[in-house]
């Protein structure tokens, strides 16, 4: 697995605080990413759902910005000391209560998936568009959905980490 | 609608900075919800801190976008009897994953081949609720063969 740089928490935090602001400040656009996704099906899926409203037009801002982050990660990769390594590893924590068979591992990674994509979308945002934009922005909803977040976030994993190992 | 293509290098930028905070290690993730680690947590905090003082300033000098030179929306998405529900199914998938909607794409630039499998369930997690959304609001028939082709490695 790559090995990444890792700033400290606070100096990370700072960072990202201030590229939220520098986005809306240059662009007049809230930081959000999971609504993008539905950009991604509106080119494949004839539902209406993706053809109205924040989907009338899929080639919009959040579809380039899909585009850029992967690119982030491989800037952020090569810029590390250690080369760029593919794998399947998912860390020394996650190793070892996700069962490594690639199709096992598929599978629940997959699932861990689908309940962001379709939770996400019932809350109406994710960790950027509510947690960091909206409580930034005193939106009560917001710290109402972060709340939710860090619940099943924690259920799942203290579930995982001790009843299952 | 020129300025969208702005948003590759932002988007570039935030993968980048993802990725510093640790938000794109796996390990994390569990650490932050087994308490151990506030890593994660002092990411978004501090982040929520600055990003209140920035939207506040901006707010109070009523500044116009730089691009386009619109005034700033700073309405927040709003209340909706699903958020609730919503959100804990969304923080079910965050711990499980070890990963969120933004963090693993830039995971996937790193070289991290789970995220492949991830995006794949985003991107048929948000099908699943346009298709619901579907079944509920239209009244017509929906179109047959209504199948989705997903592509979940949109760049490599």
């Amino acid at each position: 697995m790559t090995e990444v740089i890792v700033w400290d928490g606070w100096i990370g935090g700072i960072a990202i605080g201030l590229y939220a602001i520098f986005q809306v400040w240059l662009t007049g656009k809230l930081l959000g990413v999971s609504t993008g996704y539905g950009n991604l099906c509106s080119f494949t899926s004839r539902l209406p759902f993706f053809h109205r409203d924040s989907y009338s037009q899929p080639n919009n801002w959040r579809l380039w910005f899909l585009i850029g982050i992967p690119l982030g990660g491989l800037m952020a990769s090569f810029t590390s000391p250690e080369s760029l390594n593919l794998s399947f590893s998912l860390g020394d924590m996650y190793n070892t209560v996700i069962p490594k068979p690639i199709w096992l591992r598929g599978l629940l990674l997959t699932l861990g998936g689908v309940l962001i994509g379709y939770g996400s979308r019932l809350a109406g945002g994710c960790t950027s568009g509510h947690t960091i934009t909206g409580v930034s922005l005193l939106n009560w909803p917001s710290l109402v959905a972060s709340a939710g977040f860090f619940i099943g976030g924690t259920v799942i994993v203290q579930v995982m980490f001790n009843l299952l190992v | 609608m020129k300025d969208k293509i702005l948003f590759l290098p932002l988007g570039i930028l935030f993968g980048f900075l993802l990725s510093r905070a640790g938000a794109t290690t796996y390990d994390f993730y569990a650490q932050l919800f087994l308490f151990q680690d506030l890593q994660l947590l002092w990411v978004i905090s501090v982040a929520i801190v600055v990003g209140l003082l920035g939207i506040g300033l901006l707010k109070l000098t009523n500044f116009k976008a730089l691009v386009g030179g619109k005034s700033i929306d700073f309405k927040g998405k709003p209340y909706r009897p699903s958020l609730i529900p919503g959100a804990v199914l969304f923080g079910l998938g965050w711990g499980l994953a070890g990963a969120c909607p933004g963090t693993v794409l830039a995971m996937l630039g790193e070289g991290k081949l789970g995220a492949i499998f991830t995006i794949f369930g985003i991107i048929l997690g948000t099908y699943l609720y346009g298709w619901q959304v579907g079944l509920r609001m239209d009244t017509k028939p929906q179109p047959s063969a209504d199948q989705i082709i997903v592509k979940p490695d949109i760049i490599s």
